[in-house]
């Protein structure tokens, strides 16, 4: 690893201030950017530690809850009104790396972390994320826990992430902090597609500071479920992952929340099923029906196309458990 | 309720514990790369980034000007090793080792070849100039894809791989119930939880202590002494504890001798571990091997004939070659039999034998296909079997010297209650998963070979048992105490075995399940020759089970020893000797994703007699989650176009975690084998792997009625199949 | 230095031993001097010594205690927990199976919750309280839980073991080992590839069930 400078501020105008110079990296948990170093993927100059921060805290507002950008992973998944009112972000979390790695990984640093692509990770091979114009080496490789939706010819990674997929669907709001004040994004809307620009993970300015997430308060409590397709039964990453979250009044479904992680880019919100399951019965057909429309515009490669036949699935699958149908 | 589920915990077996335990539990043992000696130094391999070629050039300057770093060293400065200058001819490799020597010129063989070696004042400041080494390369076309040269695969030299015929092989083809089908696994990699590392310490200009991970401390002796002429007795290894191996450091690889020369060079001890990354490419793996089953029965389940063919991979410069084949020669009653088996050369490093070597590819492939045949006959598997049960060595005609293989069967199929298995694959669900049951049987040799033992009554009572093999978390440092305290009639607690060190009297290195034998057949010789030492001291009238302590103060005597070497007995020629696995699963499979649970595991064990229970039943609990891994997840996978491994990490390359693994019976027939050695013991470590595989498949295929013949079966296959 | 006193240095400690002010001025004395005369110099760089300076440059001090014991260190950011309590203060009982995060057997506890040690940085957990496998005994009386281990045979080659205690112990204290199924969950975190998994589960139920202080 580099040698760099590492740094500790205590206020949040002084991490700030101190993005503005290159080659500087926030770091929070450290479970992925040191990783990174390890392997010379990211070499930052500067390492900004922002645990100074007093942003740890998951308190009530009015219409939600808000998690500061330093609360752990495993602090939010253990924390009694996320699980009462957020069990799925609570499943999400806990589907999620170790109970050691969630005991580190903040949930800033959650969304910041990078796809988990061995094109991306290992620094002798071309990838087009790490080092922009070197090609994409995953295209024609082994792409087995690649995209079926959103990729370019560019990049085909995806995002890793558990919570960003709950979070995304639990329609979160990001809030940033910049030089000029602070700025709202919607979850769904962090994240970016590959397109031309596959090294730009987000929409996160470099000199911007997650500050919080905030969750609007929901009627899907009692119909909810996260499910993960992995190759093992615990710490890996998904195949497919589906968040799904039902209002359910008298078996009829009032409205859904749909999002799929180890698909995309970003976790990959299923809107036009969500639409397509509003004033339908909560039954198996109608949830057929709904992964169906969530399919339209998947495309395989070489080592996936067996994702065409597990999302849906999984899709459907997420969808009786959290309808309470198993 | 929970309160119940918390107090029913499984009855742990008899037995003594592991007498290293409270060393491994308070963090207290040292294994290789612990040994942090006065000024030493940290050395890192830098791995080639092409497959084939030669390297153009080499830049080390911005590496050689980092902070830290005392050395770099390439082809270009490396001293010549005298041992490397005496052998010119790969297939007699001077360092004992292996034909794969670092530094001495620029070709490169495979991707991760290692072309310089920095070293430096701390582990980071050597990390980070390897980083800074730059090399151009002169690229070759290379083929890192055995599957593409299963074609120009060939008979691996020496007699013991020639085809093996017996009656008419091809008479399967005119049987009226046939199976032929091609079974193919991929690359494993061992992986044991440490890193393969040693620490090199020149004490004199001609003499040099390691700590090295190593399963032969014996064997690395000789290779390091090989490769530097030196006196074998003025290099030391010491591998008191080695954290896990399951092969991979049977041999000497080129990292230890070039930790060695690095320490020499800058005349301080020198530490070398290599990343898990370096796993992959330097420590050996599992081969891929393709594999054909061609076999018959009659309408009644007789066989009639089988054919086993098998194509492993190899590296270029070097041939491996395991015992894919041999089990069907003798595993099954019938009268014509034949084996073919070859290795197909491609630009990787040379593979290595792994935890139930080629026994473990081939039973993947012979108990998949039997299986198959129980189907296509309507026949319960285990039914097949019994009906096709060798009582003689149909391969040699020999004798067994025991077998209770039978037996197995039936421990195993009460405890797992194969009677629930559904004769009909795919019918039998369980909320709303479906549930299958599948058995497999494993086989290996039990021999016994030479090993010395020292046994010394010290002043104070205690048995000093004293002997160089190394313990690689199997158990061995309980089991001789064990087998040491039967001898010589006294407790285990008074019993202090020593192992794991060169200066010991030799022992041989630890693989194959030859140790509880090999080992054990010394101690338990050298425990009853130093006991007749003692009666013919006392003379006459003397009882059974004398005060030590006072007879040797009694005669003024320090302490009395006795040193042996001690071998298998010739009776053993005219018999043949195995160990029997049974393996039993029962797995819940999605029908929706694909995703296998196993649920229960039974594995039994016809190894005779159990000398450490506890441990033995670890073992195979461990063997059996070996195997697990093996059907359900292991693959190391490389990208042929650049020849490189795309999981060479442990987030990439699956091995069982907690949540995969159930409760598991571990049983033992447990009945002695008194020709083998004369506790009646015999190996288990490899049949605790060994058929593992093709329960889990066949388990697969009762749940699903898929059967999937290339491992590992991940959910897409079975969404797939 | 404005980084130092930007948060680096803890407010009103005390220097540590190898303060890095002094050693400069030290340092840089002596290249004022070699400075002069261009020949020296060059012998100066050839030996290291303006590496020196800079690599005392590049040090920053570190308090942290580990099993009760506080330590005064002066390290380099780089530095991981686990390198650091493995190559500088020989506290070998942490073990290093993947540096990456993926196989738990660096497992330690941060102000009593278990972190993979190779992942965190060593200046992250400055003023916080280590433990390490080292720790958890009590002299000869062994931990609860490294008593069931030996017990239930919760291992093998012993690699693994440190991490796997020492996140069974979390495990216990944090609540996730009221079954079997929710121990497994918990534990997944750390591989054990010799399979002692069954083992280790019944020893952390035992634990559970004993009722013990962990």
């Amino acid at each position: 690893m580099k040698q760099f400078q590492y740094i500790r501020p205590s206020t949040q105008q002084s991490v700030i201030a101190a993005l503005s110079q290159p080659g500087t990296k926030i770091i929070a948990g450290g479970s992925n950017l040191v990783d990174l170093m390890k392997h010379g993927v990211m070499t930052p100059d500067k390492l900004v530690d922002i645990n100074k921060l007093p942003l740890r805290t998951i308190t009530p507002i009015k219409n939600g809850l808000h998690i500061g950008a330093l609360a752990l992973n495993s602090q939010v998944a253990e924390d009694k009104q996320v699980m009462e009112k957020f069990p799925l972000l609570s499943q999400a979390l806990n589907a999620g790396a170790s109970a050691q790695l969630r005991n580190m990984a903040t949930v800033g640093g959650n969304m910041m972390q990078r796809t988990r692509c061995p094109y991306f990770y290992d620094i002798a091979l071309p990838c087009n994320k790490r080092n922009p114009g070197s090609g994409c080496g995953a295209l024609e490789g082994f792409n087995r826990m690649h995209a079926i939706f959103g990729m370019s010819d560019k990049c085909i990674a995806v995002h890793p992430s558990d919570m960003a997929v709950a979070m995304t669907a639990l329609d979160a709001t990001v809030i940033i902090a910049g030089k000029k004040g602070e700025r709202r994004l919607p979850f769904g809307e962090f994240h970016r597609l590959p397109g031309d620009t596959p090294q730009l993970d987000n929409n996160l300015a470099k000199d911007e500071l997650i500050v919080a997430v905030e969750i609007p308060t929901n009627n899907y409590a009692a119909h909810s479920y996260y499910l993960k397709v992995r190759d093992r039964a615990s710490y890996a990453f998904a195949l497919v992952s589906v968040a799904a979250a039902l209002d359910i009044d008298n078996g009829t479904i009032r409205s859904a929340r749909l999002a799929m992680g180890g698909v995309a880019h970003k976790p990959w919100r299923l809107t036009a099923a969500e639409k397509a399951l509003v004033g339908k019965p909560a039954t198996a057909a109608s949830f057929e029906q709904a992964a169906q429309l969530a399919m339209q515009g998947a495309k395989a490669f070489k080592d996936n196309a067996f994702k065409l036949k597990l999302a849906p699935a999984t899709i459907v699958e997420a969808l009786t458990h959290a309808a309470g149908l198993v | 309720m929970k309160q119940q589920e918390l107090l029913n915990i499984p009855p742990f077996t008899e037995g003594i514990d592991r007498v290293d335990g409270k060393l491994k539990v308070t963090g207290a043992a040292k294994y290789a790369a612990e040994h942090n000696l006065p000024n030493m130094a940290w050395a890192v391999l830098v791995p080639s980034t092409i497959t084939k070629g030669t390297i153009k050039t080499i830049d080390t300057k911005a590496a050689e000007r980092a902070p830290g770093v005392l050395k770099v060293i390439t082809y270009q400065n490396a001293p010549k090793l005298p041992g490397y200058d005496s052998g010119k001819d790969p297939s007699k490799p001077p360092t004992g080792g292996g034909p794969l020597r670092l530094f001495i010129d620029n070709t490169v063989k495979f991707n991760g070849h290692p072309i310089a070696m920095i070293i430096a004042d701390s582990f980071e400041r050597a990390t980070y100039a390897a980083a800074q080494v730059k090399a151009t390369y002169a690229e070759e076309p290379f083929q890192t894809d055995t599957s593409k040269k299963l074609d120009q695969a060939q008979m691996p030299k020496g007699p013991r791989f020639e085809d093996y015929k017996r009656g008419n092989p091809d008479d399967w083809k005119n049987a009226p119930v046939k199976v032929e089908e091609e079974y193919i696994i991929p690359i494993n990699v061992h992986n044991p939880m440490e890193l393969s590392a040693i620490v090199a310490h020149w004490t004199a200009d001609d003499k040099v202590t390691v700590y090295d991970k190593t399963q032969g401390v014996k064997s690395t002796q000789n290779a390091i002494a090989q490769a530097f002429k030196l006196p074998p007795d003025n290099v030391q290894v010491i591998a008191k504890f080695v954290g896990g191996a399951f092969g991979n450091a049977l041999r000497t690889w080129p990292h230890e001798t070039a930790a060695v020369m690095a320490a020499q060079l800058i005349k301080r001890p020198v530490k070398l571990v290599l990343t898990r990354e370096l796993q992959f490419n330097s420590v050996g793996y599992r081969p891929y091997t393709w594999q054909k089953i061609s076999v018959g029965a009659t309408a009644d389940g007789k066989l009639t004939g089988l054919i086993h063919e098998a194509k492993g991979q190899t590296s270029t410069f070097e041939e491996f070659t395991e015992g894919t084949v041999n089990m069907s020669r003798f595993m099954y009653a019938c009268p014509s039999v034949g084996t073919i088996y070859k290795i197909a050369p491609v630009d990787v490093n040379t593979p290595t034998w792994m935890r139930g070597p080629g026994e473990a590819t081939g039973a993947f492939a012979l108990e998949s296909a039997i299986d198959e045949l129980a189907y296509k006959l309507n026949l319960d598997p285990i039914e097949l079997r019994v009906r096709n049960h060798a009582d003689t060595d149909p391969e040699t005609g020999k004798p067994f010297s025991t077998k209770y293989l039978k037996e197995a069967y039936e421990l195993g199929a009460d405890k797992i209650g194969w009677k629930n298995r559904p004769a009909k694959p795919g019918t039998l669900t369980e909320d709303g998963w479906l549930v299958g049951y599948g058995m497999g049987s494993g086989v290996f040799g039990a021999g016994r070979g030479r090993a010395t033992v020292k046994a010394t009554m010290l002043a104070d009572g205690m048995l000093l048992v004293q002997t160089a093999v190394t313990d690689i978390g199997v158990g061995t440092g309980t089991a001789m105490t064990q087998v040491a305290a039967d001898a010589f009639g006294i407790p285990s607690s008074r019993i202090k075995f020593e192992w794991g060190d060169s200066s010991l009297p030799p022992s041989p290195t630890q693989g194959g399940s030859m140790i509880t034998s090999t080992v054990g057949g010394a101690v338990h010789d050298a425990c009853t020759a130093l006991k007749e030492k003692f009666q013919q001291l006392i003379g006459n009238g003397g009882t059974d089970k004398p005060d030590y302590i006072q007879v040797l103060k009694d005669k003024g005597l320090q302490q009395l020893d006795v040193t042996i070497t001690s071998s298998g007995s010739s009776e053993m020629r005219n018999f043949s000797s195995y160990s029997y696995s049974v393996h039993f699963v029962q797995v819940k499979v999605h029908p929706k994703t694909g995703v296998i649970r196993v649920n229960k595991v039974v594995s039994v064990a016809d190894s005779g007699h159990i000398v450490s229970p506890k441990t033995a039943r670890s073992q195979v609990v461990g063997g059996a989650i070996g195997g697990i891994g093996q059907a359900l997840m292991e693959e190391g996978v490389i990208d042929h176009r650049y020849g490189r491994y795309v999981n060479a990490d442990l987030a990439g390359y699956h091995v069982p975690v907690h949540a995969d693994i159930p409760q598991i019976d571990a049983l033992f027939v447990n009945k002695p084998d008194y020709k083998v050695n004369p506790m009646g013991a015999k190996g288990m470590g490899e049949i605790a792997l060994i058929g593992m595989s093709a329960a889990v498949a066949n388990a697969v295929y009762n749940a699903t009625g898929k059967r999937i013949r290339q491992l590992p079966i991940t959910p897409d296959k079975v969404m797939m199949g | 230095m404005e980084e130092l006193n930007n948060g680096a240095l803890p407010d009103g400690q005390e220097q540590p031993a190898g303060n890095p002010r002094r050693n400069f001025l030290k340092q840089s004395t002596l290249l004022t001097a070699v400075a002069l005369t261009p020949g020296v110099a060059v012998k100066a760089a050839e030996n290291h010594v303006d590496e020196q300076v800079a690599a005392v440059f590049e040090k920053l001090p570190l308090n942290i205690e580990i099993n009760g014991t506080k330590h005064n260190l002066l390290i380099e950011p780089r530095v991981t927990l686990l390198d650091l309590l493995r190559e500088q203060l020989d506290l070998t009982g942490t073990k290093k199976g993947c540096d990456y995060g993926q196989c738990g057997a660096c497992t330690v506890h941060v102000d009593g919750h278990r972190v993979n040690s190779c992942l965190t940085l060593a200046m992250m957990v400055d003023g916080k309280k280590v433990t390490t496998i080292e720790g958890l005994a009590k002299g000869d009386e062994l931990h609860p839980m490294q008593e069931a281990f030996i017990k239930h045979d919760g291992f093998q080659c012993g690699y693994c073991t440190p991490g796997q205690i020492m996140s069974a112990v979390a495990c216990v204290r944090e609540g996730h080992a009221n079954s079997e199924m929710e121990i497994r969950e918990y534990m997944s975190g750390n591989i054990c590839r010799c399979g002692a998994y069954p083992n280790i589960v019944n020893a952390i139920l035992e634990v559970k069930a004993g009722g013990q202080q962990v």
